[in-house]
């Protein structure tokens, strides 16, 4: 069964979705049979790309909206979430 | 920001013939030691390294962008390179690399940081621009390239 699962994450690091955060998320994108689609304003990226990622230039305190849709929506949207909101496994 | 002006014409490479990450990011430390004439390459190369260790900058569909932070820097450096061959470059995508956009950075500028980020990365999320940058047969073609792109 298809599912759409969408949430709002607070960008917290220091560096903001810089390159090495946004390569940790596409590679985290890619384990999940799930569309995943980043939003920031009025630009949007497929998880799975650093590249488009890059193009949001989320910066510290921005929020993104983040919409998976697929079978591994639900697990997707909270496993993107937690990394986000943990700073990318960055410290500050 | 245009990419001509981020990228000077004698830091844009093409067809150049490496065959390891190393001997890569010893090229780019050479070139951008040329221009930051108070640093010395060792450190830069230290910096780029220390970068890749993190994990790699290989960020997909042939295309790397090495960079790493310098203190005292006025200035982004920035330079392009363009591999006669794709080499493994540990990207998240598995796929070879022969297109490097190097950065060396001045520490701190986060916000700066991403918006030259973005600005690489939506020259290069166009398919046509990067198969013109493998196609240019010389440094100025190569350059012509950025300059075509950037009006």
């Amino acid at each position: 069964m298809t599912q759409s699962q969408q949430g709002f994450f607070l960008i917290k690091n220091k560096l903001g979705l810089h390159a090495r955060a946004a390569t940790v998320l596409a590679q985290l994108s890619t384990q999940f049979d799930a569309d995943i689609t980043l939003y920031q304003g009025e630009k949007s990226a497929p998880g799975d790309s650093v590249l488009a990622l890059l193009l949001l230039e989320s910066s510290q305190g921005k929020q993104v909206k983040v919409t998976c849709t697929g079978p591994d929506a639900h697990d997707a949207l909270i496993a993107i979430g937690n990394l986000i909101e943990n700073k990318f496994h960055e410290d500050e | 920001m245009k990419l001509s002006t981020l990228i000077s014409e004698d830091c844009s490479k093409a067809a150049v013939l490496f065959n390891s990450k190393k001997r890569i990011l010893q090229y780019i430390s050479e070139l951008a030691q040329q221009k930051i004439p108070n640093a010395n390459q060792h450190d830069i190369l230290e910096a780029l390294l220390n970068r890749e260790k993190l994990g790699s900058t290989g960020i997909g569909k042939g295309i790397a962008i090495p960079h790493g932070r310098l203190s005292g820097l006025s200035d982004v450096v920035a330079i392009l390179l363009v591999n006669q061959q794709a080499i493994p470059f540990d990207a998240y995508d598995d796929r070879n690399v022969d297109i490097f956009v190097a950065l060396i950075v001045p520490d701190g500028e986060n916000k700066q940081h991403l918006e030259t980020l973005a600005s690489i990365a939506g020259k290069l999320n166009d398919k046509h621009f990067c198969k013109r940058l493998r196609q240019a047969s010389n440094d100025n073609e190569l350059y012509q390239v950025l300059v075509e792109y950037d009006k």
